[in-house]
């Protein structure tokens, strides 16, 4: 079945892989994708994650079908809490991180997996483009156990050399130990997971390096696709998607509305 | 003898909404509680429009919405201190808070949420900074001058300090309070709490006044523990949500967006300031404002 899935469903299980049972994941609104990928995780083989949906604390593997919040704000989550994440009592609590599991976006990415969520231009005061700002991408990557950069755009002006400005910081121009000596509590990204591939850091150079490349997708595409240079290993796997079962949770219970599909 | 006279009756803290936006000097700063689309105080951040205040610090929510981007579109934000400005779904960066911070309009004060709270907890803890890890190697304190790295003197840690956000007056809105300003949220109360910690004077706008027996009842949902002052306002964060009462209405958050847009593309301000006089300075007051709304519009916004 592996290969009718579509490529955010590819995405979504390679999320879902790399969770592991009593991880506690924050599932934000209009991220479809990490949702897919948390959810899927959690009703697969985490009866034991904590997941964060919607500002509650929710268990949802007896929910036949998980519906979709457009807000983070929406109160039809509420109807799933054991607890509110109350966000001031949240963002105080930082020790309880280290179990936690977080997927940062970017208007730009860099092959040193630091992401930029301020703005496109060198002039600051005078932005071409001026992003969201770093909500909590700048916290969650340094606090979390485990993060992934993810991208719904494989794209040269998204995955760049080197971003206009660092908002999280993954390994910086790959100095040795830089996180260490920062005394940051993780060790950095694991990946970034985009349309067409997965990649991860080389141990040395800490620079990205295609970890697989999504059913369908050549080599040659990702590289085109991409705007920095990749490290391209000899034998590039496929990215294992979703399996039968895990495509039949995804299309019925996550996503029954086919966000991924669309 | 002289001297006030003194009065043993226990005052009323209902306020009027032009009241609690007099409490705002221009150059003040000050916060706007709720989060992302939902829970604004919105009649007063009207009423700061029709008012006619400038060179206003705006603390948005730590995820803001759209309440900030009217603010900056209306030209009473200067500086604004928050760590997102949009709207999720219907817009993923405010389209004024983008005009802004492209052309130069207003001072952002670049941080994350955590530095966001961390100001705010040095203000209600009434010293110059909190101490916050993240940060520390990003381009955070080079953008903000403000978020200075230093070594901790204790463990010789490299830090970020975050300085206090001292709030002048803070606007929420809640579900209900009794008239001594016993305020209590429905929902996740999202940072509400953490900007009353850090300000002056907190006014709030509430869904219902209820009574003090009804406050009583359960006093550990009380939120804010005596608001500076109550406005009486139903739908008073409307066209956003207010938990337990109503969702967004899309269709008037769309309005505004296609007006703040239409600034944003073509530097043209005629589509936005139709908006403002429609919606904002030529309502006489919450009622009228309610009224050009429609009430089919408003009672189609239900929860469930």
């Amino acid at each position: 079945m592996n290969e009718t899935a579509s490529p955010k469903e590819v995405m979504a299980a390679a999320i879902a892989h790399d969770l592991k049972d009593g991880q506690w994941v924050e599932v934000g609104a209009n991220l479809p994708v990490p949702r897919a990928g948390a959810l899927l995780g959690h009703l697969h083989h985490g009866p034991n994650m904590t997941v964060m949906i919607a500002m509650t604390k929710a268990y949802l593997r007896d929910t036949p079908v998980i519906e979709e919040f457009e807000f983070i704000t929406d109160v039809g989550a509420m109807q799933w809490s054991e607890a509110y994440y109350q966000h001031d009592q949240l963002l105080n609590n930082q020790r309880h991180r280290a179990n936690g599991v977080f997927f940062c976006g970017g208007i730009q990415i860099d092959r040193f997996g630091n992401s930029n969520m301020i703005g496109i231009g060198s002039d600051y005061k005078n932005l071409k483009f001026r992003g969201p700002g770093p909500i909590g991408t700048t916290n969650a990557t340094a606090q979390n156990g485990t993060w992934h950069l993810v991208t719904n755009s494989h794209d040269p002006r998204v995955l760049v050399d080197r971003v206009d400005y660092i908002s999280a910081l993954g390994y910086g121009r790959g100095e040795k130990n830089l996180r260490e000596d920062l005394g940051l509590p993780n060790g950095g990204p694991s990946s970034i997971i985009t349309p067409l591939c997965v990649f991860d850091f080389d141990e040395e150079t800490r620079s990205a390096r295609l970890k697989s490349v999504h059913p369908g997708v050549s080599v040659d595409k990702v590289v085109e696709s991409t705007g920095f240079s990749i490290i391209v290993p000899e034998n590039v796997p496929i990215t294992a998607g979703p399996t039968a079962e895990e495509l039949v949770l995804l299309r019925t219970r996550i996503d029954a509305k086919g966000a991924l599909r669309g | 003898m002289g001297g006030e006279t003194v009065s043993d009756v226990r005052a009323s803290r209902i306020v009027e909404v032009e009241e609690a936006a007099a409490a705002v000097k221009d150059g003040m700063t000050i916060a706007i509680g709720g989060f992302i689309n939902s829970g604004h105080p919105m009649a007063i951040v009207r009423q700061l429009i029709k008012d006619g205040r400038k060179d206003l610090t705006v603390v948005g929510a730590a995820s803001s919405g759209l309440e900030t981007d009217l603010l900056i579109a209306a030209g009473v934000a200067s500086h604004v201190i928050s760590p997102y400005v949009g709207a999720e779904g219907f817009a993923g960066i405010g389209p004024a808070f983008r005009k802004a911070g492209q052309d130069g309009l207003i001072d952002i004060f670049e941080l994350d949420e955590a530095h966001f709270y961390a100001g705010l907890r040095a203000s209600a803890q009434r010293v110059p900074y909190n101490p916050w890890k993240a940060g520390v190697g990003t381009d955070l304190p080079k953008v903000n001058p403000w978020l200075k790295e230093y070594r901790d003197p204790i463990n010789d840690e490299l830090l970020i300090a975050v300085p206090a956000i001292n709030i002048d007056v803070a606007f929420l809105h809640a579900a209900v309070s009794d008239i001594y300003g016993n305020v209590q949220h429905n929902g996740t109360r999202y940072g509400d709490i953490s900007m009353y910690n850090a300000a002056t004077k907190t006014y709030v706008s509430v869904e219902k006044v209820v009574s003090p027996e009804r406050i009583k009842a359960d006093p550990l949902r009380t939120s804010i523990p005596g608001a500076t002052g109550i406005i009486r306002a139903p739908y008073g964060s409307h066209p956003y949500s207010a938990d337990g009462y109503y969702v967004p209405d899309a269709e008037h958050i769309n309005t505004y967006l296609a007006a703040a847009t239409s600034w944003l593309k073509t530097g043209d301000r005629a589509e936005l300031d139709a908006y403002i006089a429609e919606f904002i300075t030529g309502p006489a007051d919450h009622a009228d404002y309610l009224e050009r709304i429609g009430i089919r519009a408003l009672l189609s916004l239900n929860e469930f």
